[in-house]
């Protein structure tokens, strides 16, 4: 081996040598290493951080794990090197083949090293071994490394720490859980202040604040941002109907494009079919099997409330190429490669740029094999969304993923996790939390608000002699003298928050997976439902499971789990309106536009088309009322809050009600009697001023609050999770959410956990900012008012939402029926 | 409005209606006219008593010594609820049906001295504890608080009482510890959990009283009736529905 000499004089232009043994181990596999990778190993010998970025399979793993072990002393024989290479996962399922993969790296260029894997799956044998040693390469997700950090020896154990590598850093960037990485990352580097620190991600709108929370904003001028190989052609088409219905509405052609959608899976060796939600891969994976009783056992269906072990299973079929096809959520947009995957089918709009091309990623991944994924509408709009999808992927106008800035809750968490690592001083620790990008301006008042909240309980001046959660010593260090809190809050770690869920377990003792509680509260014993691929019945229910058996008659109740609907992206939106703007112009460039004709050149003639610096209202008079409709495309969230703060400001002029309703193109206010609406009247319904007061005041922001308030109260440790299984280690001091927020906003009301989670309902369950961006568009559009004699196609869907909520499902299907037929006469005349 | 004790007449909608004020609903329990109080408890006239289960002092003290830090104001709020019933109802017994302290690590000076306070206001109201499940760990409370603690079942007749839900050969038991509660749901989705009173032929469950108390959804049996508490106002559901 050549001697290592000092980076400075290697010359920029010459390839390092000390990299030799890594090329000849690249060379004696038949490859020579990708230029990103030789730019991503100079980069690090260099000192730098950075972030690599790039779809997945293309050799990031290989680029970042590389140099830390190049450059790293040989050991020896006798006792492997203590850790060195740090690499944090989000996902346990991905621990693994990342340790396989990092393992056979190190025989090659470092054969002393130790490669291990610490997640929540880890034995307890494999535990003891790495708490008397950590390996040299550690393969951990945040929370496993959150918890080696509040031992109170962890800086003895990362003594030799010379890099820290977060994988999928794209997928923690917008969440809490992303802070809590930032943080562990700034605990890292008060030890090593030059530690490289490297992401990888996929490639995102805003790659610069990716690289700013990965290595602080100190050295984030310094730090890299290298672009990997992209080399693979990406085909985005649709499987379009022979026709389409001009009053489209949502779930209604979906599952008509069953025969399609089999035929698809049938050409194809292996395919993954992708929906939104977990409730539609048990929908569609039971129509497929029902259309091919004899594919039974080798498609298969994949969500994240089945257990792990039949997700297991899948995915190892999936590796081994022994499914057909497997239906399947966000689940598996991530993680390892599955090779023999040929193609992709989105069930519905991928709402979203840059989902579409993770999905369309995962197939592919033979050598010269182009990643192809067919959007499959499930609804006739659907199909402007699609073609809209393809030409915003093909220009690669992808959505930025924000970062969350300052989370009280998270800080609160972080705090006793220092104060049981060893202690903390309080100036010091407020020093590197302000090298985070995260909370690099974190307020002083918000500062001694969490330090009072985990110290006193509360503000200084009103603290509770019995409260003892964290003490600061006479040393000035702050420390968890309670052994209960503390074992309590490791047990507490982490910022994932699930809904009260319950487990469904067969009679001989099989779990099925997990549903929500007010499903199950919603059956009786006897009551069937549709759960991981197979009809059961509830026999009855006992502590947190729901004990079931195979169910003797069929069933179409399937359980819904909140959360996991998108809204259409911002990026998307835009694309949408472009298009709707050229057909105005009699464009109708792609084929899935050639086939909506019919539908858009009605709309027309009833109404309008928007240009894109004009917004469509539509006023039409119904049979269940007089309707407003509104077309702003900012995506349902935006449309739902638009749509609650224009009643508001309606019925503040004229005390009326309304009927809300919205999707991703629009929304909808339903009156009984005629709402007048001025032009003068847009203005003061767009006006900028006390947009969230009004909107506040127009929800339901308690309920919304409360619910929120569950996510916070588990973070900040007001209520304990535990574990599934075991007995809850706190049962004295364990009481709801809800119950501690309307305390707290009784006797409280000042506590900035309340604060921060008004915020958090704002930004996230209505999308202010987008809101507040798309009033601004608004104003300075044309507003175009039409008075169409009936529905249009684009008010159409909007009334079915409405419905759906007031009738049962036999009954809306037969209404809609009828208004469609009726509405095809008016049309054909 | 449907009959509410089929099995215990007369019922309480053949009470005069004009004993009725806002939040109180006259029902005969075990031959016994009492009156449920949205206030979360339960008065009984002719015996001058009135009943509450569940009051879970301490509570905040005990999630603040584990380190959950509830802010003051539930205890004190409880108490004053108390003292204005007591003075509206002019009982000269209090009955609490267990769990009057939440537990040991509850039990802190402030505490005492709040309740102290509280018994001085009311120095000729006898009170008597049934001990609940939790009393059994927190302790009996100090002989300051002029407490007569004692084991269920134990007599009032005709009234029997427990803390924990049970049904005595005979007389009616009144009894706490359950918490239990409703769900309404209404449209689009809406869903509201409440405290209710659970009347039956042989025993009535109470709702908790303390403020800091969460809630069990209780499935109503066919020959029980749930009053559901909606803020000031009490509410007899029909026997359907969860």
């Amino acid at each position: 081996m050549t001697p290592a000499s000092p980076a400075a004089a290697v010359p920029a232009s010459a390839p390092d040598a000390r990299f030799d043994p890594a090329r000849a181990w690249f060379a004696a596999q038949g490859h020579l290493p990708f230029p990103f990778q030789e730019a991503t190993w100079a980069a690090f010998a260099a000192g730098r951080s950075g972030l690599v970025h790039a779809p997945t399979g293309t050799g990031k793993t290989l680029a970042v794990a590389i140099p830390p072990m190049v450059l790293a002393p040989p050991g020896t024989a006798a006792l492997a090197p203590p850790l060195a290479l740090l690499w944090i996962t989000p996902l346990r399922a991905l621990a693994a083949d990342t340790g396989h993969a990092l393992a056979a790296a190190a025989a090659a260029l470092q054969p002393h090293w130790r490669v291990d894997v610490r997640t929540g799956d880890t034995s307890s044998t494999a535990r003891a071994r790495q708490d008397r040693r950590l390996p040299t390469a550690l393969v951990t997700t945040p929370e496993s490394l959150t918890l080696l950090l509040a031992r109170a020896d962890w800086r003895e154990r990362f003594a030799h720490l010379a890099a820290a590598v977060v994988d999928e850093w794209h997928e923690l960037l917008s969440t809490k859980r992303g802070v809590q990485v930032e943080l562990a990352l700034a605990r890292l580097r008060s030890l090593h202040p030059a530690l490289p620190t490297w992401g990888l991600s996929a490639t995102l709108a805003n790659l610069d604040a990716a690289l700013a929370c990965l290595a602080g904003p100190r050295r984030a001028a310094t730090a890299a941002i290298i672009r990997g190989e992209d080399r693979k052609k990406i085909v985005i088409d649709t499987l379009r109907p022979a026709s389409i219905e001009r009053f489209p509405w949502a779930g209604h052609i979906g599952l008509r494009l069953l025969p399609e959608v089999v035929r698809a899976i049938d050409r194809a060796r292996t395919t993954l079919v992708f929906t939104n939600v977990r409730s539609q891969t048990e929908i569609w994976y039971q129509a497929i099997l029902e259309a091919r009783p004899d594919w039974a056992g080798t498609i298969a269906l994949h969500h994240g409330s089945l257990e792990r072990e039949a997700r297991d299973w899948v995915e190892d079929g999936l590796r081994h190429a022994r499914l057909r096809a497997v239906v399947c959520t966000s689940s598996l947009d991530l993680g390892v490669d599955y090779a023999p995957v040929e193609q992709v089918l989105q069930i519905g709009s991928p709402k979203g740029v840059g989902r579409l091309l993770q999905r369309a990623g995962r197939s592919g991944h033979r050598p010269g094999a182009t990643s192809r994924i067919t959007i499959v509408p499930t609804q006739a709009l659907e199909l402007v969304e699609a073609a809209a999808a393809r030409d915003a992927a093909a220009r690669r106008l992808l959505e930025p993923r924000q970062p969350r800035v300052a989370p009280l809750d998270v800080l609160i968490q972080h705090l006793v996790t220092c104060a049981l690592g060893g202690g903390f001083r309080a100036e010091d620790l407020l020093a590197e939390l302000r090298g985070t990008t995260a909370y690099a301006t974190l307020a002083e008042s918000d500062w001694r608000f969490a330090l009072d909240f985990v110290v006193h309980g509360g503000a200084t001046l009103n603290a509770y002699p019995e409260y003892r959660r964290v003490v600061i010593g006479d040393d000035g260090i702050a420390r968890v003298p309670d052994a209960q809190i503390a074992r309590r809050h490791r047990m507490g770690i982490g910022t994932i928050v699930s809904e009260p869920s319950m487990t469904v377990a067969l009679q001989n003792g099989r779990r099925l997976g997990h549903v929500e509680e007010d499903f199950i509260a919603r059956l009786a014993p006897g009551d069937a439902f549709v759960f991981a691929g197979r009809t059961v019945e509830l026999v009855r229910v006992h502590e947190l499971t729901a004990w079931v058996r195979p169910a003797t008659k069929p069933s179409a109740l399937v359980p819904r789990w909140t959360g996991g609907q998108m809204a259409l992206s911002s990026e998307l939106a835009d694309a949408t309106r472009h298009l709707v703007a050229e057909a105005r112009r009699g464009v109708f460039a792609s084929p899935e536009l050639q086939l909506l004709r019919p539908l858009l050149e009605l709309q027309a003639r009833w109404s309008q088309l928007p240009e894109e610096d004009e917004w469509l209202i539509e006023s039409i008079a119904t049979r269940d009322g007089h309707g407003l409709f509104f077309y702003p495309f900012a995506g349902r969230l935006a449309h739902l809050g638009l749509a609650t703060l224009f009643a508001w400001r309606l019925a503040r002029a004229a005390p009326r009600t309304f009927s809300l309703t919205a999707n991703d193109y629009g929304f909808g206010l339903l009156s009984p009697t005629p709402v007048p609406l001025a032009r003068g009247e847009l203005g003061r319904l767009l006006a900028a001023p006390d947009v969230e007061r009004d909107l506040l005041a127009g929800l339901n922001a308690a309920e919304l609050g409360r619910r929120q308030f569950r996510e916070t109260a588990r973070i900040a440790g007001l209520v304990f999770q535990g574990y599934p299984g075991q007995p809850n280690p706190a049962r004295q001091v364990q009481a709801s959410s809800a119950l501690l927020y309307q305390v707290f906003a009784d006797y409280d009301p000042e506590n900035r956990l309340l604060a921060q989670t008004v915020r958090e309902v704002l930004d996230h369950r209505l999308e202010a900012p987008r809101l507040a961006l798309t009033l601004a568009r608004l104003r300075g559009s044309r507003a175009a008012l039409t008075r169409p004699p009936r529905p249009t196609p684009f008010a159409f869907p909007l009334l079915v939402e409405l419905f759906r909520e007031r009738f049962s499902n036999e009954s809306l299907e037969a209404r809609v029926a009828r208004m469609v037929s009726e509405l095809e006469a008016a049309a054909a005349t | 409005m449907p009959d509410l004790f089929p099995a215990a007449p007369p019922a309480a909608d053949r009470l005069p209606p004009t004993d009725a004020t806002p939040g109180t609903l006259p029902v005969v329990l075990g031959g016994e006219t009492v009156v449920l109080l949205a206030e979360r408890a339960l008065h009984w006239p002719r015996g001058a008593t009135l009943f509450v289960a569940d009051v879970h002092l301490g509570k905040a003290a005990a999630f603040r010594a584990g380190g959950v830090p509830v802010p003051r104001g539930a205890t004190a709020a409880d108490l004053g609820r108390l003292s204005l019933l007591l003075e509206r109802t002019r009982c000269t017994r209090l009955v609490v049906l267990g769990d009057l302290l939440h537990a040991p690590q509850g039990r802190v000076p402030a505490l005492d001295a709040a309740v102290a306070a509280w018994r001085s206001r009311h120095a000729g109201l006898a009170i008597t504890l049934v001990r609940g499940n939790h009393d059994a760990r927190a302790g009996d409370p100090p002989p300051s608080w002029g407490v007569d603690a004692v084991a269920a079942p134990h007599l009032l007749a005709p009234f029997v009482l427990h803390h924990e839900p049970a049904t005595p050969p005979t007389g009616y038991a009144l009894c706490g510890h359950v918490h239990p509660g409703v769900r309404l749901r209404g449209a689009a989705g809406d869903s509201a959990r409440l405290p209710c009173f659970v009347l039956g032929p042989r025993r009535a469950l109470l709702p908790a009283f303390g403020r800091l108390t969460g809630l069990a959804v209780v499935a109503a049996r066919r020959d029980e009736t749930r009053v559901a508490i909606a803020g000031s106002t009490l509410h007899p559901l029909p026997a359907a529905g969860t």
